[in-house]
């Protein structure tokens, strides 16, 4: 629709200023993350929106990203996520997925939970469950695809802030967004969408508000080894008291963990000696959970030698238990990348509304949640291909795709789906965080008849695959 | 709580009475869209809050979608996949048979190499409207952000409206100098100024002898154009539904917006049309609204709101 129009600034008369420039675009998404690249690439794809004119800024390099594909670093990045079949086929549609490297993603087609306190099991068996993929590989296809569509009218300005959103009017209601850019240059939009997570300064200019809680968790991330590969490509997961640990596959040996646990101990786990932490993280899948609150104190006096050698020899009691088929546990961790762990604070949040005037909300601005069913990637593109069809749709009607009228379809239509999701999460996370054993036995009954019927077990994988 | 007007009252229909009275005249001299002055000075009165899309004309916002949804289906199915200036052996297969009786794989090739040509000459278009009883612009600005429209022309009776619509398609940079506004007659309007689609939305309940101001609009299309166009019936359903509970219960419509004896049928004007040699109706549908929803296109035409696309054929 618009085609890039630069005006200089006419507030500077002394040459000794750099010229401002001001930009105007049709859509300006602010954050270049996996929700941010996948809109962008999208709408270049769509043959209604690839008239928009699309400005795409981030604070940070994109070089890393842009590196990716010719030089992929040795080991695993620790930012990791699961991909729904669901996401992979919009990947797919918009022409992003062929550009993956297929080298470095994992696709699993088993996820078994068990309860820590009471080792009850639920197993999902199911062909094309999900694919871990690090979210730099996911960046990067998507990156190489706007570089493939070759779409002048799209413009990436990386490494540059965003220092003030503002209105050009004082009419609210007729203005438009200027941004301001760290580099001196601003960029008016017909459509700000904020992809720019949690702490959405775009959020924050459209005055939307967010909802949510705490949960007073911390989610340690780690890109691991194991002892020797794992053919049987299963996401493991088991509900601790504290949080459920999570081991998640990756190609040959490789393997990422996401622990969520509380603040002290997630602080503890990132500062322990390498060969502490993989020893813990080993009984963490195994071991009853009153080893393990046994372990967290030795770990805490920093008794390393004491703890390792007793973890040794009650590993191998626990395991040569006749009752205990280590068939059914994760392969055994041998070492942790150097430099890979980092935790991150978890929590529930939902904006009241993902639009407003000229605004639009994607991803972690307008949610977040708890990762234990590895949804907040794949509700970021759900987000994206609804915005997508929304704005195509406007433009059909031939709207003004920054009105209310054009955006309200994506916000009626993604919002109550996000909201049941983050629910259902939240609740199971409630759910597990009590160690109370009558609480314990039910939940336990309950996932043993789930386990046991393979109808709801079928219904429950199209929720979570989307398919 | 109802306030029941003596007005409101008098409007309920006399259906049997009124029905098929208009025809058209062969010769008029006197202006017959120039309806009562009380009618530019209520849309006047709503001027300020015409581009308010959650004011008073939210319903009129909502039903531009599919006014829009309804003109793009029509120009996209009027679009001729082979004509005389297709090069031989260029044509698109179009079988006059149905599709169904063909293997799968064939019947979706036909059908999607008779897209590709459709969208194909779609994007070709280059379209000018004009646009009766514009009002704010609704319309008018929808139309001219499509690719397909190379100007919009829109009239209207009443000033102040006119001038908000001015002011308002200003404040895009891409309509802004596709879309001319004038404050005129549709009788005034040169008579060889000629359209590739004229459409008269929500203004025939608005003027004196309907069936005169629609032979008035067709006669400024091409040949092959489309004339769109959207009323309500003279019947109960739309005196329910427009009046009573549109501006009297619900109050989503602006009190003093319709007066149902100025309603015309669509059998009346499909019958006007079927007497018309050059034009064709290519498309009736009936519209209603239901709220938190908003406005739904149906096959039933004969009651409530109605839309029609007619074409010129020669």
């Amino acid at each position: 629709m618009l085609r890039f129009s630069i005006q200089r600034s006419t507030r500077y008369f002394s040459t000794s200023i750099p010229r401002q420039q001001q930009h105007l675009t049709d859509v300006a998404i602010i954050g270049a993350g996996p929700a941010g690249l996948s809109l962008a690439a999208a709408l270049k794809a769509n043959p209604t929106t690839k008239s928009l004119s699309v400005g795409l800024i981030e604070g940070s390099s994109l070089d890393p990203v842009k590196n990716f594909s010719q030089s992929p670093p040795e080991n695993f990045t620790n930012r990791v996520s699961s991909i729904t079949a669901q996401s992979v086929d919009y990947l797919e549609h918009i022409g992003a997925w062929k550009f993956i490297d297929q080298a470095r993603i994992e696709p699993f087609d088993n996820i078994v939970a068990y309860d820590g306190l009471s080792n009850s099991r639920i197993e999902f068996d199911n062909m094309e469950m999900g694919t871990m993929c690090e979210n730099i590989n996911l960046q990067s296809c998507l990156l190489q695809r706007i570089e493939e569509l070759n779409d002048p009218t799209l413009k990436i300005w990386d490494s540059t802030k965003v220092t003030n959103i503002a209105n050009d009017t004082d009419d609210a209601a007729n203005g438009w967004p200027v941004i301001q850019l760290s580099n001196g240059d601003s960029v008016k939009t017909r459509l700000l969408v904020g992809a720019d997570g949690f702490n959405s300064p775009v959020r924050k200019f459209a005055a939307i508000e967010s909802r949510g809680w705490a949960y007073d968790r911390f989610g340690v991330v780690a890109s691991l080894k194991l002892k020797y590969e794992d053919y049987r490509s299963i996401a493991w997961q088991r509900f601790l008291p504290t949080g459920p640990v999570a081991l998640l596959p990756l190609p040959e040996k490789n393997a990422t963990m996401v622990w969520s646990t509380t603040p002290e101990l997630s602080k503890l786990l990132v500062g322990l000696p390498e060969d502490v932490f993989i020893a813990l993280a080993n009984c963490a899948f195994v071991l009853p959970q009153v080893d393990l609150n046994y372990y967290y104190t030795l770990a805490q006096n920093e008794e390393y030698d004491e703890l390792l050698s007793d973890i040794k020899w009650r590993f191998e009691n626990y395991t040569s238990k006749p009752t205990i088929d280590i068939e059914d546990f994760p392969i055994a961790l041998e070492s942790v990348i150097p430099q890979s762990r980092a935790r991150f604070p978890l929590k529930l949040s939902h904006a009241d509304s993902y639009v407003s005037n000229r605004v639009a909300l994607v991803g972690d601005a307008a949610h977040t949640t708890h990762p234990l069913a590895g949804q907040g990637l794949n509700m970021g593109q759900g987000d994206v291909k609804s915005l997508v069809e929304s704005l195509e749709l406007a433009m059909k009607r031939g709207l003004d795709i920054g009105n209310l009228l054009a955006l309200e379809p994506y916000w009626a239509q993604r919002w109550p789906e996000n909201h049941v999701l983050l629910g259902v999460v939240d609740k199971l996370h409630k759910l597990y965080s009590i160690d109370w054993s009558p609480v314990v036995a039910v939940r336990s009954w309950g996932l043993d008849v789930v386990n046991s019927l393979p109808m709801l077990k079928d219904f429950m994988m199209k929720q979570v695959s989307g398919k | 709580m109802l306030k029941l007007s003596k007005s409101l009252v008098s409007q309920i229909p006399k259906v049997q009475g009124t029905l098929g009275k208009v025809t058209f005249s062969s010769s008029y001299t006197r202006q017959y869209s120039v309806s009562a002055d009380e009618e530019t000075k209520h849309f006047n009165h709503l001027a300020a809050s015409w581009w308010d899309i959650n004011g008073p004309q939210r319903i009129l916002h909502k039903m531009n979608l599919v006014r829009m949804d309804f003109i793009q289906q029509n120009i996209t199915n009027s679009i001729s996949l082979n004509d005389k200036s297709t090069p031989q052996g260029e044509e698109v297969y179009v079988p006059g048979y149905n599709l169904n009786l063909l293997p799968k794989e064939i019947s979706e090739q036909i059908l999607s190499d008779q897209k590709e040509k459709r969208t194909k000459e779609y994007e070709k278009l280059q379209l000018r409207c004009l646009d009766i009883g514009c009002g704010g612009g609704i319309l008018s600005e929808s139309l001219a952000r499509l690719p397909i429209v190379k100007s919009v022309n829109g009239l209207d009776l009443a000033s102040e409206v006119v001038e908000i619509a001015r002011k308002h398609k200003d404040l895009d940079p891409i309509i802004k100098n596709k879309i001319t506004y004038e404050l005129k007659a549709l009788e005034s309007v040169n008579k060889d100024e000629m359209y590739d689609v004229v459409t008269m939305f929500e203004i025939l309940e608005h003027v004196d002898q309907p069936g005169e101001f629609l032979k008035e609009g067709l006669s400024h299309l091409k040949k092959d154009g489309l004339l769109f166009l959207s009323t309500i019936n003279k019947d109960f359903v739309s005196w329910f539904t427009t009046i009573f509970m549109g501006e009297y219960m619900l109050g989503i419509v602006p009190v003093g917006t319709h007066h149902l004896e100025k309603y015309i049928d669509y059998k009346t004007l499909d019958n006007l049309m079927g007497q018309q040699k050059r034009f064709e109706v290519l498309s009736a549908k009936g519209g209603s609204y239901f709220p938190c929803y908003g406005w739904y296109l149906h096959s039933h035409p004969e009651f409530g709101n109605y839309f029609m696309a007619i074409k010129r054929i020669e």
